[in-house]
């Protein structure tokens, strides 16, 4: 780890928008790799850098919709108010990622999303992650509408992802089961 | 009385900070994970336990609330109970504090006990097992938040998912 936390995508402002372009379902807008500075004592990745990696997907969303560095100066953000992640599989240093993204349900101010990080080559599922977004006024220090144009894209994004099957572990409480 | 563990105390470090001067989304994790080590330490389930054993508790679910941002002019502090344990898992909850009292973060962990060396899941020892039960036991009596064992956005009382 550096100084700070710095995502791929800083400063690379945003995705330029084009309303007639097909959207993926799911999105694909992040791969990588297995940095050797996230990989733990026995090589593998560890724990604490798959929400590393689900960020900086989020980051590349944010940019996908029009969210980026102007956007947050200008006075709003998306920030994180809920991760649920599951661990699926180890990784080790070097090995490929890609991460999908699906649009689960917005609204006015809330968004809801759905990452899965798969193995860029074999595409062996190795994590997923339930998030829940809310747009804020930074200054304010509190929730505030999407603007139109945003809401425009994500209404958008929704329709392209509506026929994607909801994954069987969103909104799935955490509790050790008993045989 | 019960009390829930609370050894964790750390000023918040530049290494968690992010471009905005606020902790990243992921050292939220990073903190409750340290937290929640010192407990495993009292345990008998620290690194100590994996480098003699090859066994070790690995993260199989994480959950966590952000509740207000942190920056370098906080100190933290962390408190973890066990919500639940099984032979081979152990569920906890953990809250993260600012030093002016306000809870920044509510975390619930997973762990299952995996040998590496097999590469699944086995029960822990008796006498680790035996330590969990008597904290599980010890926290009982502590007060359950209501988000504890919720999903995602499932506090909010609405149709659909947000």
């Amino acid at each position: 780890m550096g100084d700070r936390v710095v995502t791929p995508y800083e400063g690379s402002g945003h995705h330029s928008w084009d309303d007639a372009a097909a959207i993926e379902a799911p999105l694909r807008l992040h791969h990588t790799s297995v940095s050797p500075a996230w990989v733990d004592y026995n090589g593998h990745m560890s724990e604490s850098c798959y929400l590393l990696v689900f960020g900086d997907n989020a980051d590349a969303f944010f940019r996908f919709i029009g969210i980026d560095e102007d956007y947050r100066a200008a006075g709003h953000s998306l920030y994180t108010v809920e991760t649920h992640l599951h661990h699926r599989r180890e990784v080790a240093e070097g090995e490929p990622l890609a991460v999908s993204l699906q649009l689960l349900d917005h609204d006015h101010k809330r968004v809801h999303i759905f990452h899965e990080m798969r193995h860029g080559e074999s595409g062996v599922l190795l994590a997923t992650a339930e998030q829940m977004l809310v747009h804020v006024d930074i200054q304010a220090g509190r929730s505030a509408d999407l603007p139109t144009l945003l809401a425009e894209r994500l209404d958008a994004i929704q329709h392209a992802h509506a026929a994607l099957p909801r994954p069987d572990v969103v909104g799935r409480p955490m509790g050790i089961e008993r045989h | 009385m019960s009390v829930p563990f609370a050894a964790y105390r750390s000023a918040v470090r530049a290494e968690w900070l992010d471009y905005n001067g606020h902790m990243n989304d992921s050292s939220y994790g990073i903190v409750m994970s340290e937290a929640n080590e010192l407990l495993f330490v009292e345990l008998g389930l620290s690194a100590d336990y994996r480098a003699s054993t090859g066994a070790s508790l690995y993260t199989v679910e994480s959950h966590i609330r952000y509740l207000a941002e942190c920056s370098l002019d906080h100190t933290l502090n962390a408190t973890t109970m066990v919500v639940a344990a099984g032979h081979k898992k152990v569920h906890l909850y953990t809250e993260l504090f600012r030093d002016d009292h306000r809870l920044a973060a509510t975390g619930e962990f997973l762990y299952v006990h995996v040998d590496a060396a097999l590469g699944s899941s086995v029960p822990m020892p008796s006498e680790q097992q035996a330590r969990v039960q008597d904290l599980a036991s010890s926290h009982a009596g502590l007060p359950r938040p209501g988000h504890l064992g919720l999903g995602v956005g499932s506090s909010r009382q609405r149709s659909g998912s947000v």
